[in-house]
């Protein structure tokens, strides 16, 4: 399934996409209803969601084919008074600093309720059903149009969140990420890249920088190769390999290569698919080399055993910035019941300070910040020296490919392959 | 012994390939192999529980190499050990409460299920002990998708995903086991007792509460310890029909972290839920004992066997 | 036990009534304790099972592609279902392997539970003398000790620094990589269901009655010939019975495999969970279950239809 970097294999909840609240403007047929009409479930001529781009023609955001979210409704009033008792944020687990959290209610005067989801289509359903009430949501990218195509998100008072043109990067800001064009609706969370971790004392520098990619299928690692259990990274980073620089690509040639090198290291190579590779596993030793998000082999020098010395982490990208590369967003769901307040946690997060504390002290994720340079981040100890490569900046953000939504016909295409790699090829 | 009288009178040299098929062919002699075979296997089945248990006073983050004893995970780290990992803890009691609430529910429906079955003769009956027997031996996936589907689609505004769901779902798939081991003790019971009591007078009615039930009683509180274990190890089931990270018991904790990175603060935590149980199965021990106090009744085990 | 006995009284629909509950309540008494768990049923365990169709047999909603069942028979599709079947029948037949897969692990299983788990049981019930009580405890506490810490725990001793390997290493072998290998699962499978064989062949051999035994042998048969002829033949409900209880679950087992196997150990179960977690794959997830429950179904049948002639003919 989709993962995320901090997903943490759990429980699968799904629910139907049920038109609740929200006004939403989808007209899907309710249970009851389906027993009663006289037309099939699912042929429904349905006027979109108060999109413009109406159901089924909606336009897949790409960054050179960037897309302006239509708005919903209007964003709240400037002088909208800060709201007081809880904050409801959905978010996966683990993904907050608790100080910040704790911060932002002395701050405030307020409480913080987190509610957990473990992967993304869970957060989804649990959101549109109306079984979680969030006033802050945290999606990825892909999921965002198709939010606001079901009138779930409320667009943003840009007014009310003053650090994001003051602390983020430009290409957020103005145009605005190609995703979501003049940040209407969102505000970027953190930033990341996929590449190659390894164990600096099984290689070094100069030959993993010489092979990349192909040190999955490199023999010396044999049975200690770990790859994310996750279609989308899984088989983008194989079609990288492959020299088709699309990591959305609907070409079922190009996907079927991927799925076939995938096969191939996993059977000739001994490589397993897990989400704990990078972070947990490739510290303890038990693997050589794992496909790793940034903030993973950022975040592993926590999970090395007493006596190992922290250089032994190392991480391969791509040097002329051609790699994968992605982001995660905070959204205001449209039925918040403290939109001030949520405007007010964005910005807290946006904070130099607390941003910045949330992703040294704690997530290894690092925020977009202009404040942010990998140099100082090395001297503060906050990344390791040898994995100064792990660092993002803001050209590998323009440089990087980046995973967008796909089709419905497309992404059958990928579930397909992925599949068949799962039920053992 | 006639064996013994038997080599007495035939005197035979005794070579070694004698003494082995001697030794071989022997019905009385101490079935060695056998004896192996089963401290082996006893040995294979509960060791690597006690390792899991000594682990978690491990010193350090490993769950394979020994670093020290230490009670870290237990109550001084303060983040990640059970005393102040608030998420384990919860995750504790959430299984402790739902094992307790399947038990109140899944023994009651179970046991009328059972006294009625056993009465019970014709097609119909037939038909509904083949759908509890069914759900006895049909691999959890199915119930646990099926359910998940049932309370995302058809039922989703009157059951959310979690406690509610999880609690529904444990019970059914709980409830045929005291209708198993139930039905087994009234199957080597009869009806003798009752009819006694009612040529006594007794009106049905009270035959059964007065009599029936009593007798059931062994019965009874195995099926209760046993759903309970069963419930607090469930968790096909209560993984699909979880909903927010609170509704996650135990089980579910240790299969993600199992998959994710795994301290000893879990080892720690499934100790804690092992003495638990422990404990309940200790108590229905001993209210077992003093119910059959000197009438050697059968075991539950030899109750699942009657099935 | 009251039996099905044609009618002798001269009620009028013919049935005698059993017990004299029924006469002083009527004939619906103690059915109506079956009710509470029938009603429960209904809703919870054959209901869901409609709701699967439904998902199966329906489509998706256009958005985000979530399951989206169809109640009414008159409008199921089975075009997913046929996809579904295909992947196991034609063209590259992807979901074969894993359905072969389960079928060779859960048959080594059960036939290892079976072995093992019988002379555990064989010699618990004659030969463990004093120490029978002691011994039956340890055999049932893996019932309340959870599975998932015993897997979990098995799991720590297989890592490649975990004690299985430093205990090989003792005699030379190198660490050997366990997780992923199929006869990690296959043991996997066995230790976590053998318990459900051994008590229940405990429960039968611990009732045969030790004369016909001992009177086996003073006729003369060797111990070989007296299991043979006698032990083996009276225990033979007790070993289908286990057998049952053991196979059938294992056919849905999916977290067995995921802590101690990989992709290439992928069982039936794991088709299922992946499908259920993706995007646009709910009429798979619930195909799937379809052909699994048809699956366990047909052996589940023969067992009864066995069971019954024997409790009849007995």
């Amino acid at each position: 399934m989709s993962a995320h970097p901090r997903r943490r294999p759990s429980a699968l909840n799904r629910r139907d996409f049920l038109r609740k609240s929200f006004g939403a403007a989808v007209a899907l047929p309710s249970a009851a209803a389906i027993l009663a009409a006289c037309s099939k479930p699912g042929t429904t001529s349905s006027g979109g969601g108060g999109g413009t781009t109406g159901n089924g023609a909606r336009v897949l955001a790409r960054p050179d084919d960037p897309v302006t979210l239509p708005m919903t409704q209007d964003p709240i009033p400037t002088d909208t008074p800060i709201e007081g008792g809880t904050l409801n944020v959905y978010n996966w687990d683990a993904y907050m600093y608790k100080k910040v959290l704790s911060a932002f209610e002395d701050e405030f005067g307020v409480s913080v309720q987190w509610t957990t989801f473990n992967n993304m289509e869970e957060g989804i359903q649990k959101l549109t059903s109306g079984q979680v009430e969030a006033d802050v949501f945290f999606p990825t990218t892909d999921y965002v149009a198709r939010l606001v195509e079901a009138g779930l998100l409320q667009p943003l008072n840009h007014e009310l969140i003053p650090n994001m043109p003051a602390n983020v990067w430009p290409v957020f800001n103005d145009p605005g990420p190609y995703y979501d064009l003049g940040w209407r609706y969102t505000i970027p969370y953190t930033i990341y890249t996929t590449g190659v971790a390894y164990r600096r004392d099984r290689l070094d520098d100069a030959d993993a920088a010489a092979k990349g990619y192909e040190l999955f299928f490199d023999s010396l690692f044999k049975d200690e190769v770990s790859y994310y259990d996750s279609y989308r990274d899984a088989l983008g980073m194989m079609l990288l390999r492959d020299g088709v620089m699309d990591p959305n690509s609907d070409d079922p040639a190009a996907i079927g290569k991927a799925k076939d090198a995938i096969l191939e290291m996993i059977n000739a190579n001994g490589a397993r698919l897990t989400i704990n590779g990078a972070y947990a596993k490739l510290p303890e030793g038990e693997f050589g080399i794992a496909q790793s998000w940034s903030g993973d082999i950022v975040g592993a020098k926590y999970y090395l055993p007493k006596g190992t010395p922290e250089d032994v982490l190392g991480y391969w990208y791509p040097p002329d910035g051609k790699g994968l590369v992605g982001n995660d967003t905070i959204v205001i769901p449209s039925g918040a019941k403290s939109p001030r307040l949520a405007h007010e946690f964005l910005n807290f997060f946006l904070d130099e300070h607390w941003g910045y504390l949330n992703f040294a002290d704690w997530n290894g994720y690092q925020p977009p910040f202009t404040s942010i340079v990998p140099d100082k981040l090395v001297s503060d100890g906050v990344v390791l020296p040898t994995l100064s490569s792990a660092v993002v900046n803001e050209k590998s953000f323009t440089t990087g490919y980046i995973q967008g939504e796909l089709s419905a016909d497309t992404d059958a295409l990928w579930l397909d392959a992925w599949n068949e790699i799962q039920a053992g090829g | 012994m006639s064996d013994a009288t038997l080599t007495r009178e035939r005197p035979i040299a005794v070579t070694p390939a004698r003494k082995a098929t001697g030794w071989l062919r022997n019905p009385w002699r101490k079935p060695r192999i056998l004896q192996a075979v089963t401290l082996g296997y006893l040995a294979w089945s509960i060791l690597p529980v006690i390792i899991a248990i000594v682990f978690s006073f491990n010193d350090g983050r490993s769950r394979s190499t020994w670093q020290g004893f230490s009670m870290r995970w237990w109550y001084q780290d303060p983040f990640d050990s059970v005393w102040h990992d608030q998420a384990l803890r919860t995750a504790m009691f959430q299984t402790f409460k739902l094992s307790t609430l399947t038990v109140l529910f899944a023994v009651p429906l179970g046991t009328a299920f059972a006294i009625g079955i056993d009465r019970w003769h014709g097609r119909p009956a037939t038909t509904a002990n083949f759908f509890m027997l069914f759900s006895f031996v049909m691999p959890e996936i199915i119930l646990g998708v099926s359910l998940f589907l049932l309370f995302t689609n058809l039922l989703e505004n009157a059951v959310h995903l979690g406690t509610a769901a999880q609690f529904l779902g444990l019970v059914t798939f709980q409830m045929s086991y005291p209708v198993i081991i139930v039905r087994a003790r009234l199957l080597s019971i009869g009806p003798e007792y009752e009819e006694a009591a009612m040529d006594l007078g007794a009106p049905p009615r009270q035959s059964l509460r007065r009599v029936l039930l009593p007798l059931l009683g062994p019965a009874i509180l195995a099926s209760a310890a046993l759903v309970f274990a069963d419930s607090v190890d469930d968790f096909v089931t209560v993984r699909y029909l979880s909903g927010p990270a609170s509704s996650e018991p135990l089980s579910v904790k240790i299969y993600s972290l199992a998959r994710a990175a795994a301290t000893p603060a879990v080892n720690a935590a499934a100790t804690i839920m092992l003495i638990a149980t422990l404990g309940v199965v200790a108590l229905a021990w001993f209210a077992f004992r003093r119910i059959t106090r000197g009438r050697g009744e059968e075991m539950s085990a030899a109750g699942l066997a009657e099935f | 036990m009251a039996s099905d006995a044609g009618a002798v009284t001269g009620r009028p629909d013919g049935k005698t009534p059993k017990n004299r509950s029924e006469i002083s309540y009527g004939r619906w008494y103690w059915p109506s304790f079956t009710f509470p768990g029938i009603l429960w049923l209904a809703a919870l365990f054959i209901l869901p099972f409609y709701v699967v169709l439904s998902v199966a047999f329906g489509t998706v909603d256009p958005l985000f592609r979530l399951p989206l069942p169809v109640y009414q028979p008159w409008w199921w599709s089975v075009d997913t279902f046929r996809t579904t079947f295909e992947k196991f029948t034609s063209g590259s037949h992807i979901y074969l392997d894993p359905l072969t897969r389960t079928l060779v692990y859960v048959g080594l299983a059960s036939l290892i539970c079976l072995v093992l788990g019988y002379a555990v049981a064989y010699y618990t019930a004659r030969y463990a003398g004093r120490w029978k009580w002691l011994i039956l405890v340890l055999l049932i506490s893996p019932f309340w000790i959870s599975y998932l810490m015993r897997i979990y725990a098995w799991q720590s001793l297989l890592q490649p620094d975990g004690y299985i390997n430093d205990a090989l290493g003792v005699f030379g072998v190198a660490p050997i990589i366990w997780v992923g290998r199929p006869i990690t699962v296959v043991l996997g499978l066995v230790y976590g269901y053998i318990p459900f064989m051994i008590l229940p062949l405990f429960g039968f051999l611990d009732r045969i009655d030790q004369n016909l035994l001992e009177a086996g042998r003073d006729l003369g048969a060797s111990s070989y010939q007296t299991f043979r002829r006698v032990t083996l033949p009276l225990s033979k409900p007790g070993i289908l019975a286990g057998l049952v209880i053991v196979s059938l679950p294992m056919f849905g087992d999916y977290y067995t495999n995921n802590l101690l196997g990989s992709t290439n150990t992928s069982m039936y179960g794991n088709l299922i969970d992946s499908a259920v977690g993706q995007a646009g794959q709910g009429p798979e997830a619930g195909s799937l279950v379809l052909i699994l429950i048809v699956l366990v179904m047909i052996p589940m049948l023969y067992y009864l239809r066995s069971t019954r002639r024997q409790t009849e003919a007995a």
